[in-house]
């Protein structure tokens, strides 16, 4: 009997053992699992990590900006394999280089509203006053051509794709052609004025700043980075806007009436060195300030513009909004361009150019032969563009070739086909090289010769004694036939 | 432990009434009496083990293998096809293959009888460009006294080997074009091959003859390498120096002629009139040029002339100096080498003095206290391998830069950060009379001469 019974409280004993055990081992299984959660477990990661990735596979977003990011993932995967060597540029981080000594600038008083600096109110009479006393430095350099100052830029640093930079380098030459053969200023900017108004907002600060330290620019003439000229013979009708302060490329109908977000756009256009043209600055810059304020300013953008679709606010929304609500103090001096291409949207363009070339010829400015392809939406320099890679930069590629095309020919060479980088000659050397006249008249055109001028102003100006003054516009024909005596110096 | 008191349990209700004192079994104990609440109670706590441990065992089996291969690895494949796609993409637009080459490029046939030319032989230059300049008043050579000048300079169509290379192009460019615009001369950017035979570095060769006689109009053409920087944006080449030359190289005369260096004048910043006689030794210059055995024989013949010269095939500058020291009284009496300031400058003796040479010196002198022109020899960032540390040239090339973007921006009131930073600073408060400053800073006001002209 006690046998058996020892037998039985064995067995108990035994049983509870195993229930004791299997709550200890469940006990460790959750430690574990509460250590995982808080600190972690190496290769099987952590609760963070996993929401991560469930938010990815199953986030159809992503898919769409996959190109882009791929483009740059692409990039540092060939890289990793290179051999680590001093000499090796592949290898290196640029971005360890640089260095910002000094330290930030003072943080803004967020209470009070941004403002792109202090008012000045006297503005026509200052510059007035400073061209009278600098004659050498002219506003207007030709009979109806006034100084024009073409302004561009990009980021100082490397761009996030690995071919951004060269688009930039080639979109630049692009500009430095146009610039030499119609006499324009070229300034490129890769400074940032004002961290608040980063973005597509930086250019108000450098516009402003560009209009009161260059008195002698007449007409300032903002560029897009993504933009480029392929009319090189082009000349932009500069009398049909001797009243008018600011000309972009829009359609009257779309602002006014429609109040569509794309009615304008703020790529390519120009704007007056004068008053007013610092007060619209003044009035188009409070909705850029970073953060808050541009959010909340995106908002009201999206409701109250058509077709506009839901992100922070943009330049180019925002004046068209500054239009629309305050038409009677602004509408009167802006000109709405939609006879040739000061700005044209790629994606019509871009194909048709074999038979632009078939067709028609350069100097005509609009859709038979466009003035500017402006590649809104490629950004070649950044991560994520709205467009396939592939058609961008080929397109760009097209779009560059067209317009060297017509600088090529000034020296009797064509690009060998617009897909191609290589040149062949179209026209062969000769021993009387200043007979050959090139086909588009580009090498020594009409809006490049020089004239010299006399003090030419603005409307009231009253010029002293012994200079010459002469009524704007001149007939066409005189263009090409006088020179000037200015009145210090004999020729 | 649950089933035997649940048995006993029953057992017990069974046998209520009486108390077994003997059972056929024998030796049993007597089984524990449970009321039923807790049976259950028993029960909920079986349940809550069994769920509790599923529950762990599922988070530790996908912590383990993981949820991600039950989802879809679709999203995977797409992505390793995009980067395929990608990769396949910027090889194309790196590699050198044209959708227009010929699909058997066949080598041009190399007849040793044929000295190659530039083109046809123009002897009357100088009384055609001055005939035309006659003809042409709207296009003068010199405009307010100054001699046109064209700049020139230019990359291979073809982006870098590396993202970096092409991003100091564009800076340099910029660099360009800023000091350009102070001083009203020409850009000219090429970016063609215009003749396949004389490619590299001897590429500038039909480009210059060809810019020259496109643009009478032109007094000076100044080749300027992509990898040279103005740092001096003040000062000027003061040409009326050389109204007795031709063609204004950096060098030293000694260096040239008494020791025959390769290196005794740099090809990378120099001058050339517009006129006859520049045409003439750019066809005496050509001929060691063209690609294949010409011009690795004609590399034979330098390296066994010219001091220091490694063996490699022939360059443009130790030809022109092999040029000056054979046919020195042909050509020299029209040639200045100048190097009282840095037409071309060295960079690395110059880029680590720049803080020096703020504290002590300004802009406008040109020479060692304030370079006019830093040249990036060796650095060669748009390939894949200089003859420097990478991190060396990349930093002084940064340095050089915004040192030079620092004279520009002291106009509108701002400085970098530092000379390898980026960023800017604000140097100067926005005020209501912008212009008085303008009349102190702009640097145009200085180099501004004398209105008028001269032919």
């Amino acid at each position: 009997m006690t046998e058996s019974w020892f037998g039985q409280r064995r067995r108990r004993q035994l049983q509870r053992f195993l229930q004791k055990g299997k709550l200890t081992i469940l006990c460790l299984f959750l430690t574990i699992i509460v250590l995982r959660g808080n600190l972690g477990a190496g290769k099987f990661g952590t609760p963070e990590t996993d929401i991560e990735e469930i938010r990815e596979t199953f986030s159809f977003y992503r898919k769409r900006v996959e190109p882009r990011r791929v483009l740059e993932e692409a990039e540092t995967i060939k890289n990793d394999d290179a051999s680590a060597s001093g000499n090796n540029y592949a290898t290196f981080d640029i971005n360890n280089m640089f260095v910002d000594e000094e330290g930030d600038d003072i943080k803004p008083d967020p209470n009070k509203p941004y403002s792109l600096g202090p008012k000045i109110s006297d503005w026509d009479e200052q510059r007035a006053d400073w061209l009278k006393r600098n004659p050498n430095f002219s506003n207007f350099i030709g009979p109806n051509k006034p100084r024009v100052l073409l302004v561009t830029g990009s980021a100082p640093k490397p761009c996030e794709n690995p071919v951004g930079d060269h688009y930039l380098l080639k979109s630049i030459k692009n500009k430095i052609d146009y610039c030499r053969l119609h006499g324009i200023e070229l300034f490129y900017n890769m400074a940032l004025l004002d961290a608040e108004m980063a973005g597509f907002w930086a250019k108000l600060p450098l516009i402003r700043k560009l209009l009161l330290s260059h008195p002698e620019v007449e007409f300032l003439w903002w560029m897009d980075s993504d933009a480029m000229f392929t009319d090189m013979a082009y000349e932009v009708p500069w009398e049909r806007y001797k009243d008018r302060n600011f000309v972009m490329h829009g359609w009257n109908e779309m602002v006014y009436d429609e109040k569509n977000w794309i009615g304008l756009n703020t790529g390519s256009f120009l704007l007056r060195n004068c008053q007013w043209s610092l007060d619209i600055l003044d009035a188009w810059a409070p909705m850029g300030p970073k953060g808050k304020v541009r959010d909340e300013a995106g908002k009201v953008l999206t409701s109250a513009l058509k077709g506009r679709p839901v992100f922070e606010a943009d330049d180019q929304s925002a004046m068209v909004y500054l239009l629309v609500t305050e038409k009677d103090k602004w509408a009167e001096k802006v000109y709405l361009e939609n006879h040739y291409y000061l700005h044209g949207y790629w994606g019509i363009l871009v194909d048709k150019y074999e038979e632009m070339m078939e067709n028609y010829h350069p100097g005509l400015g609009d859709h038979r032969w466009p003035l500017v392809t402006h590649f809104v939406g490629c950004k070649p320099c950044g991560k994520f563009g709205d467009y396939p890679v592939e058609r961008c930069l080929k397109q760009m590629d097209r779009a560059f070739n067209f317009g060297d095309n017509q600088i090529l020919q000034m020296y009797g060479f064509t690009h060998k086909s617009l897909a191609s980088r290589r040149v062949k000659r179209t026209r062969n050397e000769t021993s009387n090289p200043l007979e050959v006249k090139d086909d588009l008249g580009l090498l020594h055109p009409a809006f490049k010769a020089v004239k010299f001028y006399a003090v030419v102003f603005t409307l009231d100006l009253e010029l002293p004694f012994p200079f010459l003054s002469f009524p704007v516009p001149l007939p066409p024909p005189l263009v090409g036939e006088i020179t000037f005596q200015s009145g210090l110096g004999s020729e | 432990m649950g089933q035997e008191s649940f048995t006993a349990q029953k057992r017990g209700v069974g046998a209520a009434a009486t108390l077994p004192t003997t059972t056929p079994n024998g030796g049993r104990p007597a089984p524990s009496l449970l009321p039923r609440g807790r049976q259950i109670h028993k029960t909920f706590n079986n349940i809550k083990i069994t769920i509790l441990c599923g529950f762990v065992t599922i988070l530790v089996l996908r912590g383990t293998i993981g949820l991600g291969n039950l989802v879809s690895s679709e999203s995977d494949a797409v992505n390793q096809h995009l980067i395929e796609e990608t990769n396949r993409l910027l090889d194309e637009i790196r590699s050198d293959k044209d959708p227009d080459d010929p699909d058997n490029p066949s080598e041009p046939e190399y007849n040793p009888n044929v000295t190659y030319t530039l083109g046809p032989k123009i002897t009357n230059w100088d009384q055609e460009r001055k005939s035309w300049l006659d003809r042409n008043p709207d296009f003068p050579n010199y405009v307010n006294g100054k001699a046109r000048i064209l700049l020139v300079t230019g990359s291979p169509p073809n982006p870098c080997d590396n993202a970096i290379g092409d991003h100091y192009l564009l800076k340099a460019i910029k660099n360009k074009i800023d000091y350009c615009r102070l001083h009203g001369i020409e850009i000219v950017y090429n970016m063609a091959h215009l003749d396949k035979e004389l490619a590299g570095y001897w590429a500038k060769l039909p480009l210059i003859r060809r810019l020259m006689l496109s643009h009478p109009e032109v007094e000076w053409i100044w080749w300027m390498d992509s990898d040279a920087l103005f740092t001096d944006m003040v000062f000027e080449v003061p040409l009326k120096k050389y109204d007795g030359y031709n063609m204004v190289i950096h060098g030293y005369p000694d260096l040239l002629f008494d020791q025959k260096s390769w290196i005794a004048v740099n090809t990378g910043s120099f001058l050339f009139r517009n006129c006859q006689w520049s045409l003439d030794l750019l066809d005496v210059w050509a001929p060691m040029g063209p690609k294949g055995p010409v011009r690795d024989e004609a590399g034979r013949v330098l390296t066994a002339n010219l001091k220091g010269r490694p063996a490699f095939e022939a360059d443009d500058q130790s030809a022109l100096i092999y040029l000056f020291i054979s046919q020195r009284n042909v050509w020299m009496d029209k040639v200045f080498v100048e190097n009282a300031y840095f037409l071309h400058g060295y960079w690395a003796g110059l880029v680590d003095r720049y803080e020096e040479m703020i504290e002590k010196y300004h802009p406008g002198l040109g020479d060692e206290r304030w370079p006019f022109v830093t040249h990036f020899v060796g650095c060669k960032p748009c390939g894949s391998y200089g003859d420097y540390p990478v991190e060396k040239c990349l930093r002084s090339m940064e340095r050089a830069f915004n040192f030079a973007d620092n004279q520009v921006l002291k106009l509108y009131g701002f400085r970098h950060r530092g000379l390898v930073s980026p960023k800017i600073k604000r140097i100067r408060n926005e005020t209501v009379t912008p212009l008085e400053f303008v009349d102190q800073l702009d640097i145009r006001h200085s180099a501004q001469g004398s209105s008028g002209s001269q032919s």
